[in-house]
Formats: structure tokens, C-alpha cells, sequence
């Protein structure tokens, strides 16, 4: 089975903390739609999204070369995902509207501080995770790599709510997640399933 | 050499409207210095976040300075944090390690390496404006004016013993903290762009 258009999983932990997105539960699609990096950038900025803090990403490569040569929104790269999450929260106290970048090993590697400051206090962290590994023609929970298979029982273990980015048709959720991960605060993490198509004239090293 | 309240002595008295980000011990002692106050987060439950914490706020507030108060445990759990802040370079950032080569949340166990690193040649090795280490009080009472009318990112080592436990753990979240900071920035006009 595959779903179409924004899917939002909820787990029953998660909805009864957050009481909010509106769950759709489902395996992820097969195969894993390519997705134009442009287009993501667009949906990053009609959010507003000020900041962009990354430990860079092999699927969202093409999408982080495009932020490195903008202005705006400003992207910041860090040396842990640790840090990340808490360089999200010193944005959000002052008022700006970040996001995260970072790949599925990276959120293993903070599952500290997303306890203490997305879930436990509650702000705001949009988190874009690409799904390193993946195979793409099979849905993620039947993936022969662990740190695939492995993502979205993770997100639910721990409360999570998320979105799966697989193909044009789901580019949506991407300013419908940051409005409701704003309003309901906590954690939201975007899954981004395939490599980002690369922008023409954009060389990827 | 001074104890943490002494040094947090010092530092309540001459932070000067700063913003404060505290870290494990320094969190009691800074709390029961009367400093916990709308200007003031505490890193609770993410050892190591402190001065991420502090640099986001620094960047999105660079009006305003943001002092840290982190521990030399908690720096060390996320060391690479003091390339990130250097990458950044905000000038209104100011790092202050309380350094007792101990794990006292946890029973005062020793640091890995305690006589071998140093802090403020880490810091400067990273890309640190400025890297400071002061082992008194009378020297932070006299060097702390010039350190927060200079350019940041500054490191301060504060060279502390053994102190007698301050306060019990403050009752608060980092939830009401995080919800009045903001709002109080929200408040404030010069955030209004961000908005």
C-alpha cells in the first residue's frame, strides 16, 4: 500500500501529548519518489524559516548547496546534532524560526537532548532527516539497513509525530508540519526518503 | 584558589543585564545568588547543550550579551561545541567554565585527562576571540568590567575547589523559563523583524 499526498504517523504516545496532527498510518511508499531540491527551498522559505542548522546530509546534499549561496534562510553548520537541538531552542527564545537538517545516524546520536529540550520542554524543532541508506524500492521499515528500518519506530518510541517527504506530491507537509510544530511545540521530524534531485547548475561535489 | 559561590558572587554582581545560561552545579549556585531570574535559562536534563543554547539566543539577539556557565564536565561531553561557537564568532558571547576536574552532579568522579588539557588553550586552538583563566576572585572582580566590554566569543576559566552544596535543585522548568524568555524578547522591538 502506498499513501499519497502529506502522510502524517502518529504514534498513540504522540497524539496524546500533542492532540494535534492528524494521524494516517500506513507503510511508507515504494518506490521513493525524487524530489526537486528547488522545491524544497521554496517550501523552506514560504515557511519563513530563518535558520537552517545542519550536520550535513548525504540525501539533502543538493538542497544544502543551494542554502550555502543564499542569504536567507541563514544555514549554520554545526559539529553535533546535540548542538543543533539546542542552537534551534536559543533561535526560537529569541525569536527567530529555525529548522534542523540532519540525517537519520545524526538523531540516533541525540536522543538525549531531544528528550530534554524538544519533548520535555517543549520547543518548537522541525527537524529534516534524510534517510540514509535507503533502498528505494521497498518501503523503510522492510529495509535490510538497520539505521533505516529502524527511523520511524524510533520517532514512535519516543513520541514524535512525522511527516514522509517521498515524493513531489508530499512537499506540503513541509510548511503544514513547521505551523503545527510551532502551535503544539515539541519535536516534528520531516523524513526525506530518496537523494534531493540536484538543481541544474548546481555541481555537487 | 575561590569556591563557585565566590565566583558566582562576582558574576551576579557584575553581569549587567546579561542573559544567563547555567549548567549543572552552576545552576544551584546561581539560583541561590538570586540570578534565576526572566533573564535566565537553565540547561536541565542535556548536559553539554549549554552553550548551544547560548549561542542561539546570542545570534538571534546580538543586542544583547549572553553569558554561560557551563561546567568543565559539560563541556567536555560536547567539545566540538567550542568549534561551532567560533565558527559563529558572536561578538556578544561570553563562555565562563567552572573548572574542578570533577563530575560533582554524580559524586565528584574524576575527569578523564583532569592535568592535562587545558580549557583556554582548547577554546583558543578553536578559534575563540579571547581565552581567559582565573583562579581568584579579587582577578574576576577586576577583569570581569574589560572581559564583557570586549568582543566575544571569550572564554573564561574559573579555577574553583570543592565548595559546600548551595541550595537544593531549583523548582523550575526549562519550559517556564523558555516561555518567559521568549516573550520577554518577543516583547522587545528590536525582535520585532524576526517575528
Amino acid at each position: 500500500m502506498s499513501e499519497h499526498g502529506p502522510v502524517a504517523m502518529n504514534h498513540e504516545h504522540a497524539t496524546a501529548s500533542r492532540n494535534s496532527l492528524p494521524g494516517v498510518t500506513g507503510p511508507s511508499r515504494s518506490p521513493v519518489l525524487p524530489i526537486d531540491a528547488r522545491a524544497v527551498l521554496a517550501e523552506i522559505r514560504a515557511a519563513h524559516v530563518t535558520h537552517v542548522i545542519t550536520v550535513p546530509d548525504t540525501h539533502q546534499r543538493t538542497l544544502l548547496a543551494l542554502l550555502a549561496r543564499s542569504e536567507s534562510p541563514k544555514l549554520i553548520t554545526v559539529c553535533t546534532e546535540d548542538e543543533a537541538i539546542g542552537i534551534n531552542a536559543g533561535l526560537y527564545i529569541g525569536g527567530a524560526r529555525p529548522m534542523l537538517l540532519i540525517q537519520n545516524n545524526g538523531l540516533y546520536a541525540c536522543l538525549n537532548t531531544l528528550k530534554a529540550i524538544p519533548l520535555d520542554a517543549r520547543v518548537p524543532t522541525v527537524m529534516l532527516i534524510g534517510e540514509h541508506g535507503r533502498t528505494l524500492s521497498m518501503p523503510s521499515r522492510e529495509d535490510p539497513d538497520r539505521a533505516v528500518r529502524m527511523l520511524e519506530p524510533t520517532l514512535e518510541l519516543w513520541g514524535v509525530p512525522y511527516y514522509r517527504l517521498e515524493g513531489p506530491g508530499d512537499l506540503g507537509c513541509l510548511q503544514r508540519g513547521f505551523t503545527e510544530c510551532l502551535e503544539n511545540g515539541g519535536p516534528l521530524a520531516i523524513l526525506i526518503g530518496a537523494p534531493l534531485a540536484a538543481a541544474s547548475g548546481v555541481r555537487i561535489l | 584558589m575561590m569556591t563557585r559561590k565566590d565566583a558566582v558572587a562576582v558574576l551576579a554582581e557584575g553581569r549587567n543585564g546579561a542573559i544567563s545560561v547555567g549548567a549543572m552545579q552552576a545552576i544551584m549556585a546561581w539560583h541561590a545568588a538570586g540570578q534565576g531570574t526572566a533573564d535566565h535559562l537553565d540547561a536541565l536534563g542535556c548536559m553539554g547543550s549549554a552553550s548551544s543554547l547560548g549561542l542561539g539566543i546570542a545570534l538571534a539577539r546580538p543586542q544583547h550579551k549572553v553569558i554561560v556557565l557551563d561546567g568543565d564536565g559539560c563541556l567536555l561531553m560536547q567539545l566540538g561545541s567550542l568549534v561551532t561557537v567560533a565558527a559563529q564568532a558572536p561578538t556578544n558571547f561570553y563562555h565562563f567554565i567552572f573548572e574542578n576536574g570533577r563530575y560533582e552532579t554524580s559524586g565528584n568522579q574524576a575527569l578523564p585527562g583532569y592535568g592535562r588539557f587545558d580549557l583556554c588553550h582548547l577554546a583558543a586552538a578553536a578559534g575563540y576571540r579571547r581565552a581567559v583563566s582565573v583562579d581568584d576572585a579579587s582577578a574576576l572582580r577586576r577583569l570581569l568590567p574589560e572581559i564583557l566590554a570586549s568582543p566575544g566569543p571569550v572564554l573564561i576559566r574559573l579555577g574553583i575547589a570543592p565548595d559546600e552544596p548551595v541550595t537544593p535543585w531549583p523548582k523550575v522548568t526549562m519550559s517556564e523559563q523558555i516561555g518567559a524568555l521568549r516573550a520577554r524578547f518577543l516583547g522587545d522591538p528590536v525582535v520585532a523583524e524576526a517575528k
